[in-house]
């Protein structure tokens, strides 16, 4: 089982699991445990397996340390070389830390999937095996872009996209416990601290300026802790205070967030009344000077309010960041591109929306009036027209188009049929006999009799050759055009599969209808598409040559 | 759909429609045929505005010589821009249906904040510098000078107006604040005098309360509108809080200082004017002696603000000898300066009435009621001659002035407080002289007198017998509607006890109570784990919201309730509070979450609609009371007793509940809405209290939750949510509280909705 290939990293010695001395191996991809003297490991986890490790705290007897799987097993190792103990356990410890994260989420879900897609899909399973098992082209290749498509990857992708948001309530997961000599005790866990670099900036970029050097990691949370900025309820920080800055930050963030107002007019309170009157109208007294008149009490009760407030801002901000800079992204180039204008256009304003919002009922209307999705259009041209040729002269805009149709359509209106210059009736039905399938112009396409001639074996044959084609040529064409350096090495590999392919499958196929005496037009077209490619590949080549030259 | 009220062809612009609103529609028919006022309640999100539009549209469209406008108040500027939506949603219909255009003109109106096209002056943030600044640009003299001057800046949009605008009629259509603004780019125009110049001819108005209410705006605004409207008051629970702001004046010592400086101004540029165009204030003498009541022919322009006292408390008299010259005038305001600062310089309260308040001044200083009657059109013919750009800047002495001739004007209905420091802070100095109306009848009488039908309806209006009686008309109609509905989508609650048995209330001598304190956080607490989205939470005061939140951090309760929801908190910083209220929604929106801490009588329990997600539940601490110590308040109260025989506590609890319900109503906005209204106090289960509550609240509170413990209630919450969590459609609605024309027309639902509307 071990193989002896496998790098160890490190071998603790003296390492009991279940009342029985052994020696730990961590290797490159697992962690093993093989009883004093024998050959083999009873117990072996791959990394991948592993969901976390537990130690016991410090303090004990017993100096353990615990892997949990992700299948909810757990085996515990017991450190006992009673003088070093202490130092493999936190040596283990600091390795498995570095390796465990290396493979979350890694090889052996890629596999599964890969699987599971090839188990679903008999079509893909089809190609599987036409391109690699019979080595047109490596795994690899075939996945490299097939991955990328899937909606399951895209699932996967999303699923690491997709950030937890934070814990409202991750400082007050802080319980400070008091230790016995009048001391308190914080735990911190990795993830509340990233809970509050996430919502505070500032106090990251703090913990960036002073960790390594001025402070220790311990010291720096110690006086997070004791700073007033932790305690907000407490008023005046003092001017030593390291975080008395980011109090000072958070306060004009604030600020900023008040001054730039909202973006819903209906819950603007300060449009809200529609009365220009001057102070000193009306019965509620002035709010005069009575800022100065305030009490101590009330003003940290004031503070608090305000903090509350800009917790729950900065937390709520914190779990939309990571949406909004590609969405700013996706503005940005949008608004580069000429059209762009085309989808704000129409959309209407918020202020409209929300008021038709509010108005509405929509137990009262009748439902046939289903809203319908509005599309997002960044260039409606694109839309309407596809992709043109850049070739093809002239652009021609929509405008261009529906000018064109008027034209055509004010032409049909004054159209008049003139009668006399018609075709004879006999003319005309002989040319439609003609244009029939099985009329003499309609040979080509002979569609029905393929279906009657070939049989069924050959015709699935058929399918797959097309398919496998299809494949192998989507991979060509994707290569254009070709810009990089890794593009051109595909191009070519690709052309050489092309040719491969040919070779092992289509020639035989072809010999094989030959044999059955069926016309060889069935595979024109294959053979057209893989032209067609080739072609391509000694322009490029071609061209490229040129430029080297 | 067509609807045939009582004879009355309306178009509705909706295919179903609620039972209560062709109710509605029956009760301002016979309104509008008596030609008398209403009172109606009904529930918000039972369609109320489309009804009354609906109604009457139809009405001015049948008998156009019978009602010839509809003035259509509400109170904040997002509720007029929503009515006008609706209008418009009408209008389409109509159109839709007769095929012809209609030349129905409908424009709202808004200050000059919300209007102005000016790129300068709409930049400015408050509406008072914009007020100013286009005065300063558009008033009669400024164009004058630029005559001589071209250099002088005025406002082209406002020329292009005047020289053209008046002449073309604005096109027939609807027209809320941006169409105005969009159609006064287009030609332009000033949209705000185009708004103001257009709603003479209008046929339907939408503006705020303060444009018909307040004297000095209304003289302006409203003077001119036809006596065959038909005037609507929306969301009109508080109106008799906005009548008597409208008539009264606080003084501090930081107005007299403005003043002291204001006068001293206005000496120096007569000083000045008198070296150079002495003629000019002769001139005004002249006119001033021969009776005119204004010394020029005011434009539009030039007015800031009208006079404060009623039309008909006007005096029709010429301006009296003695400050007639400019100087006097201005010597006779130092004088009354003085006194007031002298006042002001006491240590005890001083309450009085007006005509003791006269008596004083005449003692002390021998002025005279008559001149202090004329005060304010004084100053305002002085302030024009002497042409004072900025206005603004006067704004002190201009309240003054208006005191003074509010305080001459009304010998009853007002009072006069003296108190030299806040109560809180009883070492801390800072003098107050509030001159305070108590009767909202006197604001609004001319409005009752002067237009043939005024609605006034909202959600709230229980018990509907008060607001005749203090706002002192006859109405013909009085009439509160039910929401009638297929599955009872509120649940509301009476919480007073905690698990502890310990009791749950507000009340003063409890408040303070380490364990009602805990227990509210324990209920808030049970509620964040069980609600989905958003839940708004009401305290009764801003400073004992403050209180509990500080005492709920400290015992960490709000730790606890971070793990379920994001807190937001109203602020007494609008802006802060706006943010805190976008940031909440968005909670709501993107499922995470949210509760927001607010305060009953606030501007969040006014203004902001919590529909669906954003406000699953609705948890009202204590009941809230106004602040009833002070003395505005009691001298309100005993006013109350002695002229309307209303009791004190009667009011009180009047306005407490009214409040709450506003409150609590903020997150029910339509049938296929759903929430709890928790009620957290126990004295809310005593019937004086519960009987005062709007009767749709009223029918679904049963004996079995009026006093719970948290416990019950997280019971009884969890088993509504469940089952308002199942699938609505409109088939469970049909027939029920959603009615097809044909459906309506059955002789069954006719007798059905008969009985919707309870005629108080």
């Amino acid at each position: 089982m071990a193989s002896l290939s496998e790098e160890v990293l490190l071998v603790v010695k003296r390492v009991r699991q279940r009342k029985q001395d052994g020696t730990l191996y961590l290797m490159a991809e697992r962690i093993a445990w093989g009883p004093e003297g024998k050959d083999r490991f009873p117990v072996s986890h791959l990394y991948a397996d592993i969901r976390c490790q537990k130690i016991s705290p410090d303090g004990k007897a017993k100096i353990q340390l615990q892997l949990v799987l992700h299948t909810g097993e757990s085996s515990t190792f017991h450190f006992a070389n009673e003088s070093t103990a202490l130092k493999d356990r936190d040596a283990t410890k600091e390795l498995l830390q570095q390796l465990l994260p290396r493979f979350k989420k890694k090889a052996n879900k890629e596999l599964e999937e890969k699987n599971r897609m090839l188990q679903e899909d008999p079509v893909l399973f089809q190609l599987y095996k036409d391109l690699v098992v019979s080595q047109v082209i490596s795994a690899e290749e075939f996945w490299a872009n097939r991955l990328s498509l899937s909606s399951v990857e895209h699932s996967l992708s999303n699923d690491s996209k997709q950030e937890v948001g934070i814990s409202a309530a991750f400082l007050a997961d802080i319980r400070p416990q008091t230790d016995g000599c009048n001391g308190l005790r914080y735990n911190l866990t990795s993830d509340i601290i990233e809970s509050i670099f996430r919502t505070y900036p500032t106090v990251k970029q703090k913990y960036a300026e002073n960790v390594p050097h001025n402070l220790t990691e311990k010291e720096f949370w110690t006086h997070f802790f004791q700073s007033h900025y932790f305690h907000r309820d407490r008023l005046n920080t003092g001017q030593q205070d390291i975080f008395s800055e980011c109090a000072k930050q958070d306060e004009k963030g604030l600020k900023s967030m008040v001054t730039q107002g909202v973006k819903n007019p209906m819950v603007d309170l300060l449009a809200l009344e529609d009365k220009t009157l001057d102070e000193g109208y009306g019965t509620a007294a002035a709010p005069s000077t009575s800022n100065v008149t305030k009490t101590l009490r009330e003003n940290s009760n004031c503070a608090i309010i305000k903090r509350f407030n800009h917790h729950s801002a900065m937390v709520l901000a914190a779990g939309l960041r990571r949406a909004e800079p590609c969405s700013d992204q996706t503005s940005e180039t949008s608004s580069t591109d000429g059209n762009s204008r085309d989808s704000d256009f129409f959309q209407p304003p918020l202020k409209k929306v929300k008021l038709q919002e509010a108005i509405e009922y929509d137990d009262l209307q009748s439902d046939c009036r289903r809203k319908p999705i509005s599309l997002n259009l960044k260039k409606s041209d694109r839309y309407s027209h596809g992709p043109v040729p850049l070739q093809s002269q002239p652009y021609t805009s929509s405008q261009d188009i529906l000018n064109s149709i008027a034209v055509i359509q004010q032409e049909m209106k004054s159209y008049k049929p003139r009668l006399t210059q018609v075709m004879s009736s006999s003319a005309a039905s002989s040319a439609i006999t003609s244009l029939s399938p099985g009329g003499v112009l309609m040979q080509g396409g002979s569609q029905q009799t393929v279906n009657q001639l070939v049989p069924s074996d050959l015709q699935s044959e058929l399918k797959h050759l097309y398919t496998a084609a299809g494949e192998l040529l989507r991979h060509f064409w994707t290569c254009f055009p070709v810009n990089t350096l890794f593009l051109e090495e595909k191009v070519v590999k690709m052309q050489s599969n092309l040719e491969r392919f040919q070779l092992t499958k289509l020639r035989p196929f072809q010999e094989k209808i030959q044999r059955q005496y069926l016309s060889a037009n069935l595979t024109a077209h294959l053979e057209e598409m893989l032209q067609a490619a080739y072609s391509k590949f000694q322009a490029w080549q071609s061209r490229r040559m040129m430029r080297k030259t | 759909m067509k609807l045939n009220i009582d004879g009355l062809l309306v178009y509705f612009p909706y295919d179903y429609i609620y039972p209560e609103q062709y109710s509605y529609m029956l009760e301002l028919k016979r309104t509008l045929d008596a030609k008398g006022h209403g009172v109606l309640e009904m529930p918000s999100g039972t369609g109320k505005t489309i009804s009354l539009l609906s109604l009457i549209v139809a009405y001015q469209t049948t008998f156009p010589l019978e009602v010839t406008k509809l003035i259509y108040c509400s109170r904040t500027v997002p509720e007029i821009e929503k009515v006008v939506e609706e209008l418009r949603k009408l209008m389409d219909y109509y159109a839709k249906e007769t095929g012809a255009k209609s030349n129905f003109l409908a424009l709202a109106l808004s200050s000059r904040k919300n209007l102005c096209i000016h790129p300068e002056v709409s930049s400015l943030r408050f509406g008072k510098e914009v007020d100013g600044k286009c005065h300063s640009l558009t008033a009669s003299y400024i164009r004058a000078q630029r005559h001589s001057n071209p250099a002088q800046p005025v406002c082209n949009f406002y020329e292009e107006f005047d020289s053209v605008g008046r002449q073309v009629p604005i096109p027939s259509g609807i027209y809320n604040l941006d169409d105005l603004k969009d159609f006064g780019r287009r030609k332009g125009w000033c949209p705000y005098f185009v708004a103001r110049y257009s709603i003479l001819h209008a046929n339907i108005v939408v503006y705020s309360y303060h444009y018909l209410l307040d004297p000095k705006i209304a003289d302006l605004v409203s003077k001119e509108l036809a006596k065959k409207s038909v005037v609507v008051f929306d969301e009109a629970h508080n109106i008799d809080n906005v009548c008597i702001d409208s008539m009264s004046v606080n003084i501090t010592r930081r107005t007299l200082d403005r003043s002291q400086a204001n006068v001293e101004t206005l000496q120096n540029t007569i000083n000045r004017i008198k070296e150079t165009d002495a003629a000019k204030l002769k001139e005004e003498y002249r006119r001033l002696v021969e009776g005119l009541k204004e010394a020029n022919v005011a434009r539009e322009t030039d007015i800031y603000l009208s006079n404060p006292v009623l039309p008909d408390e006007i005096l029709k008299e010429a301006i009296p000898g003695s400050i007639r010259t400019a100087e006097h005038f201005v010597g006779f305001m130092k004088r009354f300066l003085e006194y007031l600062k002298s006042r002001l310089r006491i240590h005890h309260v001083v309450q009085e009435s007006a005509p003791q308040f006269l008596k004083d001044i005449f003692e002390k200083v021998c002025i005279d009621r008559k001149p202090l009657r004329f005060c304010a059109e004084r100053l305002r013919s002085l302030l024009r001659t002497l042409e004072i750009a900025d206005i603004a800047d006067f704004s002190a002495i201009t309240l003054i002035s208006h005191f003074a001739t509010l305080v001459s004007t009304y010998s009853k209905g007002f009072t006069i407080i003296i108190e030299p420091f806040e109560d809180r802070t009883p070492t801390i100095a800072n003098p107050v002289l509030h001159f305070s109306c108590m009767d909202p009848s006197i604001a609004i009488k001319p409005v009752f007198g002067r237009f043939q039908s005024v609605i006034i309806t909202s959600g709230t209006l229980s018990p509907l017998d008060i607001y005749p009686r203090i706002l002192d008309f006859r109405p013909v109609t009085v009439a509160s509607f039910t929401m009638t509905l297929a599955r009872t989508c509120l649940c509301p609650l009476i919480v007073g006890r905690g698990n502890d048995q310990v009791a749950m209330t507000s009340k003063f001598e409890t408040r303070e109570d380490f364990a009602v304190i805990r227990n509210y956080g324990n209920l808030l607490l049970e509620m964040s784990a069980i609600v989905p989205d958003g839940i708004v939470a009401f305290f009764t005061s801003y400073i004992y919201m403050e209180n509990i939140v500080a005492s709920w951090y400290e015992q960490a309760i709000l730790e606890n309730i971070q793990r379920n929801k994001l807190i937001f908190i109203e602020t007494q910083d609008a802006a802060e509070t706006s943010m805190a209220l976008e940031k909440y929604q968005e909670a709501c929106e993107n499922g995470r979450g949210a509760i927001l801490l607010s305060v009953a009588r606030g501007k969040v329990s006014e203004g902001i609609d919590f529909v669906h997600h954003f406000g699953r539940a609705v948890i009202m601490f204590g009941v809230p009371y106004v602040y009833t110590q002070s003395r505005i308040l009691k001298a309100r109260l005993e006013y109350l007793r002695d002229q309307f025989q209303i009791r004190e506590n009667d009011f009180l609890t009047f306005d407490a509940m009214r409040h709450a319900a506003q409150c609590v109503g903020r997150a029910i906005r339509g049938k296929t809405d759903y929430g709890l209204l928790i009620f957290a106090d126990k004295r809310y289960a005593r019937a004086d209290k519960r009987g005062k509550l709007p009767r749709w609240i009223q029918e679904h509170l049963t004996d079995g939750s009026l006093n719970l413990t948290i416990d019950e209630t997280v019971q009884l919450s969890k088993h509504f949510l469940r089952q308002m969590a199942q699938p609505f459609r409109r088939e469970d609605q049909l027939g029920l509280s959603l009615l097809t024309l044909e459906q309506l027309q059955s002789e069954d639902m006719l007798k059905k909705i008969a009985k919707i509307a309870q005629q108080a």
